[in-house]
């Protein structure tokens, strides 16, 4: 496809790198992952597949048919427990299978911000993107997939027409990030669709707009 | 409260011309503001109406929009790249496009159509904040904008007599508020046309011409024609919408220049102290105890050699004065075509019902204009005079004199000779049934006596400051909503005001029956023509071929 395209993208729903589970949120949008690291799944996400602005999405089934709930990692924190503490560290090497909740262990959250929903189709793409605000609640333990370029311009694109309808819940779920995470986001829509894309002008003129906004709300202009 | 509203939130409930609600109190003592989710159908002049309860029924009163802002649309970044349309950005962003823009529109109260004074009265209350308003309908606005003296706010008003169609409202569709002004009231308290050059003065003179000639209103009319823009009005001898059963069909005379003569005797001595080169004061004193002496005479039917030998048997043979009298006199007036001891024109020639005459004077010099323009008035006052008093008068009814060029026969720097006369009709005139219509591009050129009592105005685009100060000085009934239109009329727009409406209107001036005839010379058509016409005549630098063989040259020499 674009340069964007890693190995790791594939159509096929089922095949997605995963990314990490849901272990807690703030609220209905805002949930918080575990990034998967060398032990918890045979192919852990590489850096850039975990990156700010990612698009993620975790499959629910809802009556009988597969959804896809779209997301977008707007946040990561690292936490060290033993950051401070003096001592001797024994758990890591020792206990490599056995890690219950009460070990403290250094750990990478992301935070999803939920942005969507799209049926999954039999043949394991998307169909019938909404961006309205997900009715359904996500679990602890569901896994966060990574969400391949093209199942992400599909979720963009409703009747050929560039669709980011969920920015104003974006903004406000990602705070101060809020811009930033919208801007990658509309880098990464630029880097999809094709260069005389009459969409491509859409999405500058949305950009500036939000890049403006920022920028008057942090005082610069 | 509750009790109030109610009933009168179930009556609109069911109307589905509601197109506001009222937000409240506007600046003015008069003005309210409402807002309106669009702007499909409410401009700025148009007519709105809203129900109050007032002398124990329920009122339609009339506002009219004046002003208008944006209160909610889409944000000017929406509007960064051009080619990207504003609903495009919002349809991305999910923002619901529909409806999006609410307008907050300033409204003036013009009042409720009191049927027994048959004008509007304001209520002197303006509406409750939540009050519905609607366009107002077409008919009842054709019956209460003009001055028609309707018994109803909803009478037919195109089968009234003496009446004129000058148009619709411009901010509706063609034809569906029609305009009817009472010809009446602008033929006896004057009219004025006022707009500037190619705005369509002439046009709507011409339609007004039309809608008096009518069968129905079978006007006296007399139009000064310093330009000759008025030959077409020929065309509606013949026509079927001018003809009546009882026979009836509009007399339209041309007077040519030739024609045109002014009896020495008619002049006064004020006329001929303006026409003669700065006369000293002993000349004026001779020149005028010997006119008031020929004026006393039996005969009317004088020149300029008897008035001379009326000063000769006065001031004897040699006196300087006479001499030098002389010399000017002749000089002015007898060497001029215009003044005639005898010829005159016949006022039963140019002016009788259903007859318009058309007195064209562009042949004749400004100043030659201004004089006989001078002369007939006087004389037509006169006969006016002389009728309404029960005298024998050769006008036994009213009648209607209209002025191309306005400003050429009242000026405001005051030096022509017929000024006085027109401000003599303009302020008396309506007594005796004698009205003036004053058509001008300029109307700060105007004598502001003369502007000032013309009671009806047909104001159309003018954009020279001067001349709108001059209108909002001179002209009581144009408020200021009005004069801000001014500017942005277009050809064939109109503010019409004054007596012959209740309130003003801003209506489009309808097609002529009859061609118009004033319109921009097709210069570069005429360039063209003129240019292939030199090129087939042959020039006097082109040489004759004077050799031999078969030449096809020019032979002619001469």
């Amino acid at each position: 496809m674009t340069d964007h395209s890693t190995a790791g993208d594939q159509l096929d729903l089922d095949s997605c790198v995963q990314i990490g589970s849901v272990v807690s949120s703030n609220s209905h949008l805002d949930y918080v992952v575990e990034v998967y690291k060398e032990r918890d799944c045979e192919r852990p996400p590489e850096l850039h597949e975990r990156e700010f602005g990612q698009p993620v999405f975790i499959k629910k089934t809802i009556d009988g048919t597969d959804h896809a709930v779209m997301g977008v990692i707007y946040d990561t924190q690292l936490i060290d427990p033993d950051q401070g503490r003096t001592g001797p560290r024994l758990a890591q090497e020792d206990q490599a299978q056995f890690t219950p909740g009460y070990i403290e262990e250094r750990t990478t959250l992301a935070g999803v911000a939920l942005l969507g929903t799209a049926v999954i189709t039999d043949d394991r793409t998307i169909t019938n993107p909404t961006h309205q605000m997900p009715r359904w609640t996500l679990e602890v333990d569901d896994t966060v997939f990574h969400c391949p370029d093209e199942i992400t311009r599909s979720f963009h694109t409703i009747d050929d027409q560039i669709q980011l309808a969920y920015m104003d819940r974006l903004v406000d779920i990602a705070g101060d990030l809020g811009a930033e995470v919208i801007v990658t986001l509309i880098d990464r829509l630029q880097g999809i669709l094709p260069e005389d894309d009459p969409n491509q002008r859409v999405l500058d003129v949305v950009e500036q707009n939000v890049q403006w906004q920022a920028r008057e709300r942090r005082g610069v202009v | 409260m509750a009790g109030t509203r109610t009933p009168r939130s179930g009556l609109m409930a069911g109307r589905s011309d509601v197109v506001g609600t009222v937000a409240g109190p506007g600046e003015d003592p008069n003005e309210f503001v409402f807002v309106t989710p669009s702007d499909r159908s409410i401009k700025t002049g148009e007519f709105i109406t809203y129900t109050v309860s007032a002398d124990g029924g329920e009122r339609s009163v009339f506002a009219r929009v004046t002003n208008r802002e944006l209160i909610r649309g889409l944000p000017e970044g929406f509007l960064a790249d051009p080619e990207v349309g504003p609903e495009t950005v919002a349809a991305t962003l999910g923002v619901p496009t529909d409806d999006t823009e609410l307008y907050r529109l300033t409204a003036t109260v013009i009042g409720y159509y009191d049927t027994d004074m048959t004008t509007f009265a304001n209520p002197r209350q303006l509406p409750d904040p939540g009050t519905p308003l609607s366009i107002a309908p077409d008919q009842q606005l054709e019956t209460v904008l003009p001055n028609l003296g309707c018994e109803t706010d909803s009478t037919d008003v195109a089968g009234l007599d003496g009446i004129a169609h000058v148009g619709w409202l411009l901010n509706r569709p063609a034809e569906a508020t029609n305009i009817h002004i009472p010809i009446e009231e602008f033929a006896s308290t004057h009219l004025a046309i006022l707009a500037s050059t190619g705005s369509g003065k002439s046009y709507t003179a011409s339609v007004l011409i039309e809608e008096m000639m009518r069968p129905s209103a079978r006007a006296s009319l007399l139009v000064f024609d310093p330009h000759g823009e008025y030959d077409t009005l020929a065309d509606m001898q013949g026509e079927a919408a001018f003809q009546d059963e009882d026979g009836y069909e509009p007399d339209i005379v041309y007077y040519d220049p030739e024609r045109l003569r002014v009896r020495i005797s008619e002049l006064e001595i004020g006329d001929v102290m303006a026409i003669l080169d700065n006369p000293s004061n002993r000349m004026q004193e001779r020149l005028s105890t010997a006119w008031r002496a020929m004026q006393r005479q039996e005969s009317r039917t004088w020149g300029v050699d008897e008035l001379i030998a009326e000063m000769e048997r006065i001031y004897g043979d040699d006196d300087a004065s006479v001499g030098a009298l002389e010399w000017r006199l002749r000089r002015s007036i007898e060497r001029n075509d215009l003044f005639h001891p005898e010829e005159n024109v016949p006022l039963d020639e140019i002016v009788d019902a259903g007859q318009c005459t058309v007195l064209q004077m562009d042949t004749l010099d400004r100043w030659d204009q201004q004089l006989i323009t001078t002369v007939l008035l006087r004389r037509m006052y006169r006969e006016r005079l002389d009728d309404v008093r029960d005298r024998e008068s050769a006008i036994d009814h009213p009648i209607f004199a209209l002025f191309e060029e306005g400003h050429r026969f009242a000026p405001a720097s005051g030096d022509a000779p017929s000024l006085g006369i027109m401000r003599t009709i303009t302020s008396e005139g309506r007594k005796f049934g004698f009205g003036l219509g004053i058509i001008s591009q300029r109307p700060s050129k105007i004598d502001q006596d003369v502007l000032s009592q013309c009671g009806t105005q047909i104001s159309m685009q003018i954009q020279n400051p001067n001349d709108q100060d001059a209108i909002k000085n001179s002209v009581e009934a144009a408020g200021e909503d009005v004069l801000r239109e001014l500017p942005g009329l277009t050809p064939g727009q109109a503010v019409v005001s004054g007596d012959a409406m209740n309130t003003p209107a801003l209506i489009q001036v309808r097609q002529r029956r009859t061609p118009h005839g004033a319109g921009s010379r097709p210069v570069i058509e005429e360039w063209h023509d003129a240019y292939d016409e030199r090129q087939r005549k042959p020039t006097r630098s082109e040489g004759a071929d004077f050799g031999e063989g078969d030449s096809t040259g020019v032979q002619d020499l001469d």
